[in-house]
C-alpha cells in the first residue's frame, strides 16, 4: 500500500547479501529476566537470586567509575546481560553521537552484552535531549531516515540493533503508516532485531484508538528478539506508561499471543518507580511461566485494567533512572 | 499518497520547543523558536498534532510537556537531597525550573543533568542585604549544592577500589631531601573543599533522616574522597587544606610545605611536628597512590 520503491530499491543490494532472518536473530532464548536497579545491589550481590537474565540501563554504567559499574561486572560474571539504552535517539534528525556509540560498544565488550537494544523514537533535537521517548511522525521520510541511521549503528556496533516499540501520546497528522507497518518496514530494510513491549503496544492502543491484538499480529514475528512487560497508570481518558506497578491481566492475554505468534522469546519486567522488594519483582516475572505453559486463561488473581482513575494524576513516564549517590 | 505537509526536523524542532516550554504547550507553540518551525496556533494546531478520541491535540502534548519538567526535577531532586531538605520541595523546583531553561540538558546521561547548578544559583544569588562581605543563607544553599555535586561526581568518577595505595611505611626510608623533591600522586576520587558553612553535616543528618537545622556560617575545609565505593569526607584545618590542594595540583611535598610555611598562622615549629603526623593519617586515609621524585 505504501510506495516503499525508493527504499527498496536503495536496499536490493543489501538483501541479496544478507540471508533470511533467523528467529530472534539467532539470539538465545534467556528466559525470564529482570531489569537491573540500584535499589536492589545489595540484594542481587548477597543472595545470588535465580533470576534467568538481567537488563541495564546503558547509560548508567558506561561512563561509570563507581559503584554502579563495580556491581555490574560482579552481576555479570553470573547472569547474562542485555543492554538497554534510552538515548540512542535512532529517529532525531540531530547527527548520531559517535562518542556514545563508542561506549556503547565498549560496554558491550566488558560485560558480554547478549544484544544492544534501545528505542524507535528521537530524545532531542538542536543539540539538547528531553531524556524522554519522543514518537516519530510515521511517513516515508521519516522511514528511510531511520533506516539509514540503523544501518550506521548497525555497522558501528559491528551487530544488529535491537529496536522497541515505545509508548506514546500524540500521533501525527503527516503520517501515512501505522506503527506496525513503521516497525516491519523498518525490520526487513535493516535486518535490526525487534523489542515487543507488550505493555507499550496496550499503552498506545488505548491513547491511539488501535487494535493491540491487530498490532501484535501484523509485526513480524520471526524478528522479536525480546518482550518488555510493565505496569503503566489509568488516567481514564488515556494511559501513562509509568513502570510503576503490576502487569495487569489484558497485557497478559497480549502476551500470551505474542508467546504464541514468536514462539517464545526473553521476556524482561521493567519496574522503574515504586520499585518494591527484589522478591516480589521476581515473582512478578515468574507469573509469565504460566502463560507459556498455556494453563492460565482468566486467572482469579488477575489484575484487571482499574476503572478507577489513579489517585496518582501526576503519573510520569520516567524513560531513564538517576542513580542516587552512597555518601556518609 | 499525499506528500506530508511538515519535514520530519520541522515537525522534531516544533513539537520539542512546544513541549519544554516552562509556561506550557500553549506558550511553546506561540513561542518564536516553535512558530519558526511551524507557524500553527493552539486552535490549528491539529494539523500537526491528531487528537484521539478522549483527548484535543493539546491535551495530548501536555503529557509530553508535564512529563518534561517532573521527570528533569525529579531527577535534580535525587541528585540534591539536602538542598531539597533545605529548601523545601517547592521551592527547589522552581529553581530547577529556572535552572533547567538555562542550561538545559545537552547530554546522553543524565549524570550530567545537575553540572551546573551550583554556578546557576551562584549566578542568580540575590545581593546580600546588609553588607557586601554578608555570608548569609544564599551562600549556605550554593556551598551545599557545591558539597552535594562533588558528592555525585566523586560516587559515579574513578575511584582507587582496584589500585594500591601509597603506605606510610612506602616513604619513611626516604632522604629529607629527596621526600622534598617527590611529587604525591593523589588517588583520583580525592577532592579538597573550602565552605563557608559545616553543610557536610547538615548533608549528612539529612541521610540519615533526621532534621537538621540550618547550622551557622563557619569556615569550613574538608577532603572529599571514595572509600570502597562509598563518598567519604574528612574536616581539614585550613593549613592542611591549603596543603593538599597544593600537593594535588601537582606541587613537590617541598614547594607545599614552602608555600604554606608563608601563609599560616601555626609557629613553623609546630607546623614541622604537626607535618608527619599528618602525612600518615592521610596515607592511612588512602588520599594518594605514589610517591614519584622528580
Ligand atoms: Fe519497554
Amino acid at each position: 500500500m505504501m510506495g516503499f520503491v525508493g527504499v527498496l530499491l536503495f536496499h536490493q543490494s543489501l538483501k541479496t547479501v544478507i540471508p533470511m532472518a533467523e528467529s530472534r536473530l539467532g539470539h538465545p532464548h534467556l528466559g525470564l529476566g529482570v531489569g537491573l536497579r540500584s535499589a536492589h545491589y545489595s540484594h542481587i550481590l548477597e543472595h545470588q537470586p535465580d533470576v534467568d537474565w538481567f537488563e541495564i540501563i546503558s547509560e548508567n554504567y558506561m561512563d561509570s567509575g563507581g559503584r554502579p559499574r563495580y556491581v555490574l561486572e560482579q552481576i555479570a560474571n553470573r547472569y547474562p546481560i542485555v543492554m538497554h539504552g534510552v538515548s540512542l535517539s535512532i529517529g532525531s534528525t540531530d547527527p548520531l553521537n559517535i562518542d556514545y556509540l563508542d561506549k556503547l560498544k565498549a560496554l558491550a565488550n566488558v560485560v558480554n552484552a547478549r544484544w544492544i537494544s534501545d528505542h524507535v523514537c528521537w530524545t532531542g533535537v538542536a543539540g539538547r535531549n528531553g531524556h524522554d521517548l519522543l514518537p516519530i511522525p510515521l511517513n516515508e521520510e521519516s522511514l528511510q531516515h531511520t533506516v539509514r541511521r540503523i544501518n550506521i549503528v548497525q555497522d558501528h556496533l559491528e551487530r544488529p540493533l535491537v529496536l522497541e516499540n515505545p509508548s506514546s501520546y500524540v500521533t501525527f497528522a503527516d503520517s501515512t503508516m501505522e506503527e506496525w507497518e513503521f516497525i516491519s518496514h523498518m525490520a526487513d530494510e535493516t535486518n535490526c532485531g525487534l523489542l515487543l513491549d507488550v505493555n507499550n503496544v496496550y499503552v498506545s492502543s488505548v491513547n491511539h484508538d488501535f487494535d493491540a491484538e491487530h498490532y501484535i499480529r501484523s509485526i513480524p514475528w520471526d524478528r522479536v528478539v525480546q518482550f518488555h512487560l510493565a505496569g503503566h497508570t489509568n488516567c481514564r481518558t488515556h494511559l501513562i506508561d509509568t513502570h510503576d506497578g503490576e502487569v495487569i491481566d489484558p497485557v497478559w492475554q497480549l502476551y500470551r499471543l505474542a508467546h504464541e505468534l514468536t514462539g517464545g522469546v526473553s521476556t524482561l519486567l521493567e519496574w522503574d518507580a515504586s520499585i518494591p522488594p527484589f522478591p516480589v519483582l521476581h515473582a512478578e516475572v515468574l507469573k509469565a511461566q504460566k502463560y507459556i505453559d498455556g494453563s492460565q486463561s482468566v486467572d482469579s488473581a488477575a489484575v484487571p485494567e482499574s476503572n478507577e482513575p489513579s489517585p496518582n494524576s501526576e503519573a510520569v513516564p520516567h524513560p531513564a533512572v538517576y542513580v542516587s549517590v552512597e555518601a556518609e | 499518497m499525499s506528500q506530508p505537509k511538515h519535514s520530519l526536523d520541522q515537525i522534531q524542532r516544533w513539537m520539542f520547543h512546544a513541549i519544554v516550554h516552562p509556561a506550557g504547550v500553549n506558550a511553546g507553540i506561540e513561542s518564536p523558536e516553535s512558530q519558526s518551525q511551524i507557524p500553527v496556533t493552539p486552535q490549528t494546531v491539529e494539523a500537526v498534532v491528531s487528537r484521539s478520541k478522549a483527548l484535543t491535540s493539546i491535551e495530548r502534548l501536555n503529557i509530553y510537556s508535564n512529563a518534561y519538567l517532573a521527570r528533569l526535577t525529579e531527577c535534580l531532586q535525587a541528585e540534591y537531597p539536602a538542598l531539597v531538605h533545605a529548601l523545601g520541595k517547592e521551592l527547589f523546583d522552581q529553581f530547577a525550573i529556572g535552572y533547567l531553561q538555562k542550561y538545559p540538558s545537552t547530554s546522553y546521561t543524565l549524570s550530567d543533568l545537575g553540572k551546573d547548578f551550583p554556578k546557576y544559583l551562584q549566578e542568580t544569588r540575590p545581593d546580600s542585604e546588609t553588607s557586601d562581605a554578608q555570608i548569609d543563607w544564599p551562600d549556605f544553599l550554593i556551598d551545599l549544592a557545591i558539597l552535594e555535586r562533588n558528592y555525585c561526581e566523586i560516587f559515579d568518577g574513578p575511584g582507587s577500589e582496584n589500585q594500591a595505595i601509597l603506605q606510610p611505611d612506602d616513604f619513611v626510608t626516604l632522604s629529607p631531601n629527596a621526600w622534598a623533591n617527590s611529587r604525591l600522586i593523589s588517588v583520583p576520587c580525592l577532592r579538597v573543599l573550602q565552605l563557608r558553612f559545616p553543610v557536610h553535616e547538615y548533608a549528612s543528618a539529612v541521610r540519615r533522616g533526621e532534621e537538621p537545622p540550618v547550622p551557622n556560617a563557619d569556615p569550613t575545609f574538608l577532603a572529599v574522597t571514595r572509600r570502597q565505593y562509598v563518598v567519604r569526607r574528612e574536616t581539614l584545618s585550613k593549613t592542611q587544606f591549603q596543603l593538599l590542594n597544593e600537593i594535588i595540583n601537582g606541587s613537590t611535598i617541598g614547594a607545599a610545605i614552602k608555600s604554606v610555611a608563608g601563609q599560616t598562622e601555626m609557629g613553623l615549629d609546630h607546623l614541622a611536628q604537626s607535618l608527619r603526623h599528618w602525612f600518615r593519617i592521610w596515607c592511612q586515609a588512602g588520599y594518594f597512590q605514589s610517591i614519584e621524585p622528580i
